[in-house]
């Protein structure tokens, strides 16, 4: 028994230890990285409150590449309408609704910069409105749990030679049907992604996908726009006012490739 | 007409050195232009403010200016220079005039000895200084190579110089035999550090005149070089007095540099004149050495050179960039430097750059301005080179590349110096940060308005890229699919070892014989004969076991026997089971002895596990 027992506080002790060097790792990688985060952050904000509006817009944005976070979007789009950038503010406010449905901040800006703009909100389908509900990132973990909670409950009792009990049935219809939602769900967050919005102020949308090509009307900033596909550096669009190609510069998607 | 006649030019007017006929002509026609605007001018207006003139100009006007003398009787000169040569020597006959070339209608030939080879003639005119007056002279001369000796001689013949005929008189010149002294000729040289040049490719040309006998040195005037596809840029010539290498031999020396263009490909011949012209130094002049300058009325005799020869190639068409607009040379830019970096939509800029380095900058054509959607570009006239800016959009970042790019002679290739992009911040229209509701009958709507700054950024995420479109998501479902065929695998597995019992006692056989084998080394090792028979009898037993199957303590010699085969039952392993079981129960006797050779049955034991082990 002895040499098992040394055995067990060998690999006790490697766990022990590779515990310890994931926490060093952790420290001397994620909090330094946090650390410089917030000092951005509130860099940002004593821009924005010293009304250095741009500054604060860059570095927003570029506080917005690397760590998407519902407030930080919040903030950029404050800053880009300051700067007088509509469109801009507006997609990061869609993108920050787009991280936390639940934001009002986003929501009310949104609301207050069509009014201003007079620019529509994207037009949903029934399955994009319900994912809505939830954050795209909540629906996937919610219909992979529910879909393994299903499986689990009917193989499980099975396997494992527990007796078969009618809650089993239940829980397990219940979580299949939470899944179907979370399918719809998931087709919807996959639409909702391909969403662009106009960044330039009337932004011409052509007729060819050439520099010289045709306008058939031009685009407010902030107006939606569905790119279809794309060509050379033109984007297939459909908007509230006709389709037609549109610059890619000229377009913001809300969940950028 | 009255006015106009009252302003041709007669001998009495003033004008400065080195107008000829033709100049004159244009002057007056422009001057007459002038005079008649300048009174229609007079005549419509009602008040006319006096002229804003510089200070001192009123004095320049009344100072006088030297009178050109067209009126004197024209004569004529001819020499050989030099008067006596050898046969083969390069001599030059030179017929000067007191007129405007334009005035002299040479002959297309004239009588000349047949011994004197005439070759390439030049010809050229100069204003000559007489005192108070200006007089213009023009001269012809042609190269000459005599083909014999003797004494030759041009005979007088006429010329027409403004329609009036003119007699040329009679030269000589001496051919002697080599035996006699004679003097050089004198001529210009020209110096051409490169003759392999580009077509547009400015390069300097030196137009050199060594000093005479007794070091004496004379200035050059109207230095030009004859040859097509060239061009002389007047502008950024340089003269100067120093020693030059001449033939091997340092020797002082007039140099006038001059900057000349190539402007045809090909292999190319040019030759230079210019007239001597005494102390009259008409540029400033940079003179390094000693020299002496001639005494006497000035002699103004035209030199020419011999003809020079460059190899002119064209500019490369392949890879020549669209942004090239023929800088020629090797340049460089300073950083370029804006007016202001933060500006409105709409609102100009100024984008400043500067140019350095070796090439033709009074040739140099600055970077066009390229055309952008967002950006409204003009350039400012050359020579500058900075642009005006206007952003047309508010979302742009930086300025637009300026593509430029230059020859690079030395290296035979375009070289990129695009003006990079600078950031600049624009700022649209303001947007308001509140806006009244509309308002309804017997509600009050507060008005909408921005929210507040989010204090903190809130839970963050990779991207938001969604998980459902990542691979590794996706991936990350095969982990619980992973765990439920491992729970179906353990189960079938399950099932089946629970079907087939004599399967998991042979396998827990295998796993107890293992162990007792390590125990019986351990007693080997410690030359332990008491627990070596033990061992040996208890993996003995072990191995029979699932046989039967029963528990491996309740074995005896006589069933592990039993389980060998019909020759091992009678041979050496039956002979050490027993031995073995033997010295085991032993053990159990009341005063139990203990042999040491018991330890030399290891080999026969070995034996009889194998034996044992190859049926589990």
């Amino acid at each position: 028994m002895k040499p098992e027992r040394n055995l067990i506080r060998c690999w006790a002790g490697r766990w022990n230890l590779a515990l310890l060097l994931a926490v060093l790792v952790w420290v001397t990688t994620a909090c330094p990285g946090r650390a410089t985060t917030n000092d951005l952050f509130a860099q940002g904000l004593e821009f924005s409150r010293a009304g250095r509006f741009p500054e604060a817009a860059e570095i927003f944005q570029k506080l917005a590449k690397a760590q998407p976070a519902a407030g930080t979007l919040v903030n950029l789009g404050l800053a880009e309408w300051q700067c007088g950038h509509a469109g801009a503010a507006i997609l990061a406010w869609e993108q920050a609704r787009w991280i936390d449905p639940f934001d009002g901040r986003a929501a009310a800006n949104l609301k207050f910069a069509r009014e201003v703009a007079q620019v529509d909100e994207p037009q949903l389908k029934w399955y994009e409105a319900v994912s809505t509900w939830l954050s795209p990132n909540a629906w996937a973990w919610l219909g992979a749990s529910m879909l393994w909670l299903t499986v689990g409950l009917l193989v499980l009792p099975g396997i494992l030679r527990w007796r078969k009990a009618g809650w089993h049935q239940l829980l397990a219809a219940l979580a299949f049907g939470v899944f179907l939602l979370c399918l719809t769900a998931d087709f919807g967050v996959a639409g909702r992604s391909q969403i662009g919005i106009v960044l330039k102020k009337n932004a011409a949308l052509q007729l060819t996908p050439t520099q010289d090509g045709e306008v058939v009307s031009t685009l407010a900033a902030g107006e939606p726009a569905r790119p279809l596909r794309v060509h050379g550096r033109f984007a297939y669009v459909r908007t509230a006012n006709g389709a037609g190609w549109i610059d890619q510069d000229a377009l913001g998607l809300l969940c950028p490739r | 007409m009255k006015v106009a006649s009252h302003f041709n030019f007669t001998p009495a007017h003033r004008l400065p050195p080195g107008f000829d006929a033709f100049r004159l002509r244009v002057w007056a026609f422009g001057l007459r232009l002038l005079v008649v605007g300048s009174l229609g001018c007079a005549l419509s207006a009602r008040a006319q403010t006096p002229p804003h003139l510089p200070p001192g100009g009123l004095m320049q006007l009344q100072v006088p200016q030297g009178i050109v003398d067209v009126s004197s009787p024209v004569s004529a000169a001819a020499v050989f220079d030099p008067p006596v040569a050898h046969v083969g020597d390069r001599v030059f006959y030179r017929v000067t005039v007191d007129a405007t070339e334009s005035s002299v209608t040479w002959p297309d030939a004239f009588p000349t000895p047949a011994e004197l080879g005439f070759g390439a003639q030049a010809s050229g005119q100069i204003t000559q200084t007489q005192g108070a007056r200006y007089r213009p002279l023009a001269s012809f001369v042609y190269e000459v190579k005599p083909r014999a000796e003797g004494r030759f001689t041009v005979t007088n013949f006429t010329v027409e110089v403004s329609g009036v005929r003119l007699a040329v008189p009679s030269a000589s010149l001496d051919v002697a035999p080599k035996s006699t002294a004679t003097v050089a000729a004198r001529r210009l040289r020209l110096d051409i550090p490169q003759t392999k040049v580009f077509v547009g490719q400015s390069f300097p040309v030196r137009v050199i005149l060594p000093t005479g006998p007794d070091n004496e040195l004379e200035a050059l005037r109207e230095i030009e070089l004859h040859g097509d596809g060239l061009m002389v840029d007047r502008t950024a010539s340089h003269q100067s007095i120093e020693p030059v290498n001449l033939d091997g031999q340092l020797r002082m020396a007039f140099t006038a540099e001059l900057n000349v263009v190539a402007l045809a490909a090909g292999p190319l011949k040019f030759t230079s004149q210019g007239f001597t012209a005494g102390r009259e130094f008409m540029a400033p002049i940079s003179i390094r050495g000693q020299v002496r300058f001639p005494s006497g009325p000035t002699k103004y005799i035209l030199l020419v050179s011999e003809a020079a020869e460059l190899s002119v190639r064209p500019l490369p068409e392949e890879g020549q960039p669209a942004s090239f607009t023929g800088a020629i040379g090797r340049f460089f830019n300073d950083p370029p430097r804006l007016s202001t970096n933060r500006v409105q939509v709409g609102e100009p800029l100024q984008l400043k750059v500067t140019f350095h380095g070796e090439g033709d900058f009074c040739r140099f054509v600055p970077p066009a301005a390229p055309l952008s959607r967002d950006w409204q570009i003009i350039a400012d006239p050359p020579p500058a080179t900075s642009f005006t800016l206007v952003p047309l959009a508010d979302d742009l970042r930086a300025t637009p590349a300026i593509p430029f790019s230059y020859f690079d002679p030395d290296l035979g290739k375009y070289e990129d110096l695009t003006i990079a992009p600078q950031p600049v911040t624009v700022l649209g229209q303001g947007l308001p940060l509140a806006v009244a509701a509309a308002e309804e009958p017997g509600k009050t709507v507060a008005p909408l308005k921005l929210s507040a700054l989010a204090q903190a950024p809130g839970g963050a995420l990779a991207g938001l890229r969604p998980l459902q479109l990542r691979g590794w998501f996706a991936g990350l479902q095969l982990v619980p699919l992973a765990g439920f065929i491992a729970l179906w695998q353990w189960d079938r597995r399950r099932r089946f070892l629970a079907a087939h019992p004599d399967l998991v006692r042979r396998a827990r056989a295998r796993r107890e014989l293992r162990r007792a084998r390590r125990q019986l080394q351990a007693a080997l090792d410690a030359g332990d004969a008491a627990a070596f028979v033990q061992c040996a009898a208890r993996a003995m037993a072990i191995a029979a076991a699932p046989h039967f199957p029963a528990e491996a303590t309740a074995l005896v010699g006589g069933d592990v026997l039993a389980q060998l085969d019909a020759a091992g039952q009678d041979g050496p392993y039956a002979e050490t089971v027993r031995q073995v079981f033997a010295a085991a129960d032993a053990a159990f006797a009341v005063a139990p002895q203990v042999q040491t050779d018991w330890l030399t049955w290891r080999p026969g034991v070995e034996a009889v596990l194998e034996k044992l082990e190859e049926r589990l």
